[in-house]
């Protein structure tokens, strides 16, 4: 991990805090679907991360937004879960050194198959987390399911945008 | 102990988990204790001093609705003063001070921030414990009610909304005083429910459900909604109903709140029954 990676990495912590807490909490889209894009973050991390600095950083992250919607915990307790979830999922899906080429993943490094599973693997298991603890429960279980997925699927759309506004491919 | 600590540092990543997992849900669960403590109070601080600065930017966006929320309020009030009557007889308007005391005075405020959109919904005002506001008074636009107060700092309240799953507002229908509480199951921020609908009640499409005063929150005969619809059970004792609310959640500029300045009275009372 080199310092330029550490310092766009803390430039893309704030940023993606900044862009949630301001922008993307008062998008409201027939009052079901909130992204929660700022785990992007999470996802890219570079590959070498210390695992231990994978946990803290993503706790860090989620009590950051958590201090923004008066919810302390559950933001944390959702980007927790996730951080421990990527290391098995970037095993899982890899299937040889050639997948892990670069320093972080990416759609242009690993390609879309790999990315694809990777993101909505792991937002899967966020938002999961994230809707369950929030209603706490099961009375609601299929209408929170829905607008599980519905989120997922925003948040995932927006991560592939990115993918490709910032990384163009073919170069 | 050597193998103790092997063993620890070969699964350390288990055990950071399970602590920062453990950690965070403590504090997601006792969000109610942690509530008025200095966690809350640093929170409080934070978010509101970005909200406000983010609202003041988006305040422009809405001065034109804001301005005729304010000259209708204004019309409402002029049309109550004693000038804008025709007196027919002096004592009409004569008050003696020990028959009326003030109940309730209002605080206007501001709203910074504001969800519809969650399954837990909050606003965040610019008024706090140094303007008077104190946790568990009512919060209102108008006459139709938004929420209550759920924590305080010195210059923000934060503001549980009728769009919470913990929210429950003791109702009645305008038509016969039959006591309902009224819920908000998530879905559309529209419409709510109307829970423990007596059987032998007849409702119609648009009976109006106000507040019933018995909570010490909200002053008797605020707007809650009218019904949109029913359901008559056939083995439960009570009917639900579906409420549409009258407040427009997603557009809350200047909001009231509502200081029971008897509170402190009935509360006492309530106490000493009690204790006894």
């Amino acid at each position: 991990m080199t310092s330029r990676t550490v310092f766009f990495n803390i430039i893309r912590f704030f940023f993606l805090i900044f862009f949630q807490v301001l922008i993307l909490n008062h998008i409201n889209l027939s009052g079901y679907i909130n992204p929660y894009f700022y785990i992007y973050f999470i996802l890219l991390l570079p590959f070498d991360t210390p695992k231990w600095m994978l946990l803290i950083t993503s706790f860090i992250l989620g009590l950051s937004v958590d201090i923004f919607t008066n919810t302390i915990g559950l933001n944390a307790a959702a980007c927790v879960m996730m951080a421990f979830a990527r290391p098995f999922v970037i095993t899982a899906i890899s299937s040889g050194p050639e997948s892990l080429l670069g320093d972080t993943p990416s759609l242009k490094n690993q390609g879309l198959k790999w990315f694809l599973y990777y993101a909505i693997i792991l937002t899967l298991i966020h938002h999961f987390t994230f809707f369950y603890l929030e209603i706490f429960r099961f009375s609601e279980f299929m209408a929170t399911f829905v607008r599980m997925l519905l989120s997922s699927a925003f948040t995932l759309f927006l991560m592939l945008i990115s993918e490709y506004l910032l990384y163009p491919r073919g170069k | 102990m050597r193998n103790l600590f092997l063993f620890f540092r070969e699964h350390y990543f288990y055990f950071l988990f399970l602590l920062l997992e453990t950690f965070s849900l403590i504090l997601l669960f006792n969000y109610n204790e942690f509530q008025g403590s200095s966690l809350y109070s640093v929170s409080n601080a934070v978010s509101g001093s970005v909200n406000s600065m983010f609202s003041g930017i988006s305040e422009y966006f809405s001065l034109r609705k804001t301005n005729r929320v304010l000259i209708e309020e204004m019309a409402k009030l002029h049309s109550r003063i004693p000038e804008a009557f025709y007196t027919t007889d002096v004592n009409v308007f004569y008050k003696k001070d020990s028959i009326v005391h003030l109940e309730y005075k209002y605080i206007s405020a501001k709203v910074i921030s504001n969800s519809t959109n969650k399954r837990n919904n909050f606003l965040m005002i610019n008024k706090g414990s140094m303007h008077g506001i104190e946790n568990h008074m009512g919060v209102i636009i108008g006459n139709k009610i938004v929420g209550q107060v759920v924590s305080v700092s010195a210059h923000f309240s934060w503001i549980m909304s009728m769009l919470n799953k913990d929210s429950r507002i003791s109702g009645k229908f305008k038509k016969n005083n039959q006591l309902v509480n009224v819920e908000w199951n998530g879905g559309s921020y529209r419409k709510g429910q109307v829970k423990e609908i007596p059987k032998h009640i007849v409702m119609v499409k648009g009976d109006t459900i106000i507040t019933s005063g018995n909570s010490d929150i909200f002053p008797e005969g605020l707007m809650i909604g009218t019904i949109s619809g029913f359901k008559n059970a056939q083995d439960e004792n009570f009917n639900n109903g579906e409420i549409l609310f009258s407040t427009d959640f997603n557009s809350l500029g200047y909001i009231e709140v509502v200081v029971d300045m008897m509170r402190k009275e009935k509360e006492e009372l309530k106490e000493s029954f009690k204790s006894q």
